[in-house]
């Protein structure tokens, strides 16, 4: 396995263009997929914190008694989809009103009565934070004999429905083209370069070299050539995260394994691309 | 050692190139291998070290039949063999003894034992002290000397050599055929192809093969052979 290793590390040497060039490709190729996907990583983060900030109110009535809601609250938790439910008094409501006014919370000083209705405040769990489900929710709240009024941000809602379904048909087209592109550029590289030894391959048949001899040799050296195309790309995309988060804005970054996985997907696209290079060579006696 | 029985050859989609070639070629015989460009010997060559089969007949070299070589026992045919081309062959970012090593190396032969046959093939083709030169740095006939210094490295049983003397002038040619005849008289057969006639001067008792539109028209000693103008 060693000569294979030694042949492997002086094939970038003894061919340094043809290696730059393959190594550049991989890692440019691996580059952009992963510039994308660090946008798309981003864009879920901010899709996520505004699925956050979805609640369903429903606005109680002031005759509501005690025990059909607490009633009310059991049967509401017990439905899909469903995080918590809180109830507030209308104290508790005109306290977070209060709260909410901040330095104008003077302008409650002078009321007689207290305005603001008691409520139920519903969360939902993440996945179902969607249109569908958060209306079967609010449908059901609003089917109590209390419940006067149930608001859940229905056309914000909707348009974030919207917006998700977007990225994501857009983000998985994209992410398959984008794939591919890599593939075919990573693929065209290691042909070339393979095509640039072509007289070594007929040297070493000649001579008397085995086929799995002759792949042993390539197929190393494509799979560091592409682990190293996947190094490169992995440290672009770990530079352009802490600069963009330190110069621009903090961003989501990935995890170390995700940078792992790169450079082992460069040397993998390596060793394929250069096992299918080869095959065409090693077919002729 | 080397016997083709009722020979022809063709490439794909091609003519035939060689039709009902029969001879035999002993152990350590030295052979000429003439005819016009295009009447066959490369193909014959290419059959002998087996990068062509027979479209019919036999291929007998040593103890491998074209009928029953199976695809994977072709490199242990071709590391008993030596073969020499015209261009040289030789790989040029390889060092002159990376690339004479290299004939060994595939072998899995160990460092140390092929660090010293190196030395020794080179020693021999006298090429000590040009070890760690690159082909581009050498004449053109070192190169060639490079070249059938690595074709030697194994000990094979016969020499094949195509052309070996196309690119280079008729001082160094001869040179060349002096080398390749002291080969020869160490054991290794040679098979000299050649369309360079003035090699052959003086050379009337070695054995001659003459191809003429890849038909064998002529087996027998230099001497003995008057081609017509149109067998040239």
């Amino acid at each position: 396995m060693l000569r294979p290793l030694r042949d492997a590390v002086l094939g970038f040497t003894r061919a340094k263009t043809m290696t730059f060039f393959a190594v550049v490709a991989t890692g440019f190729s691996l580059l952009v997929l992963g510039l994308f996907a660090l946008a798309l990583l981003n864009l879920n983060t901010l899709i996520r914190y505004f699925e956050d900030k979805v609640e369903i109110v429903a606005y109680l009535r002031d005759d509501a008694g005690k025990s059909e809601v607490g009633l009310a609250v059991e049967e509401l938790t017990a439905l899909a989809g469903v995080a918590q439910v809180n109830y507030l008094s209308k104290e508790e409501a005109l306290e977070q009103f209060r709260s909410d006014l901040g330095p104008d919370s003077d302008l409650l000083q002078d009321l007689e009565a207290n305005p603001v209705p008691a409520s139920f405040n519903i969360t939902m769990q993440p996945g179902y934070r969607d249109t569908l489900h958060v209306k079967t929710v609010a449908d059901q709240a609003a089917g109590y004999r209390f419940v006067e009024e149930v608001d859940y941000g229905r056309e914000w809602l909707r348009r974030m429905d919207v917006f998700k379904h977007v990225v994501s048909v857009v983000g998985i087209s994209a992410a398959a083209l984008l794939g591919l592109v890599a593939v075919v550029l990573i693929a065209s590289a290691i042909k070339i370069a393979i095509f640039s030894r072509q007289k070594e391959i007929f040297i070493m048949k000649i001579v008397g070299a085995t086929n799995g001899y002759i792949r042993r040799s390539f197929l190393l050296e494509g799979f560091l050539k592409g682990a190293l195309g996947g190094l490169l790309a992995a440290g672009c995309v770990y530079a352009v995260t802490e600069i963009f988060s330190r110069r621009v804005y903090s961003l989501t970054g990935f995890s170390d394994r995700y940078y792992l996985y790169t450079v082992l997907a460069g040397a993998l696209m390596g060793l394929v691309g250069s096992w299918l290079a080869l095959s065409r060579y090693l077919r002729r006696v | 050692m080397i016997t083709f029985h009722d020979v022809t050859a063709s490439y794909p989609r091609g003519a035939r190139v060689l039709e009902n070639l029969n001879f035999h070629i002993d152990k350590g015989e030295f052979v000429f291998l003439t005819g016009p460009s295009g009447s066959g010997k490369s193909t014959l060559l290419r059959l002998v070290y087996h990068e062509l089969r027979p479209a019919s007949g036999e291929v007998v070299v040593a103890e491998f039949s074209s009928r029953r070589l199976k695809k994977r026992k072709v490199p242990v045919l071709r590391r008993k063999l030596g073969i020499v081309f015209q261009d040289f062959g030789l790989l040029e970012n390889r060092t002159v003894e990376e690339n004479v090593a290299f004939a060994l190396e595939v072998t899995g032969a160990p460092r140390s034992f092929v660090r010293r046959r190196v030395a020794q093939v080179l020693e021999q083709l006298g090429l000590a002290g040009k070890q760690r030169n690159f082909p581009l740095e050498l004449s053109g006939g070192e190169q060639q000397r490079v070249a059938i210094a690595r074709a030697l490295v194994g000990e094979p049983f016969v020499l094949l050599a195509d052309e070996p003397t196309g690119n280079l002038d008729p001082a160094i040619s001869r040179e060349i055929l002096r080398l390749m005849i002291e080969i020869n008289t160490l054991g290794t057969a040679v098979i000299l192809a050649t369309h360079n006639y003035g090699l052959l001067a003086g050379r009337d008792d070695f054995r001659r093969l003459h191809l003429s539109a890849g038909r064998l028209i002529y087996d027998g000693s230099n001497r003995g052979f008057a081609p017509t103008s149109d067998q040239v």
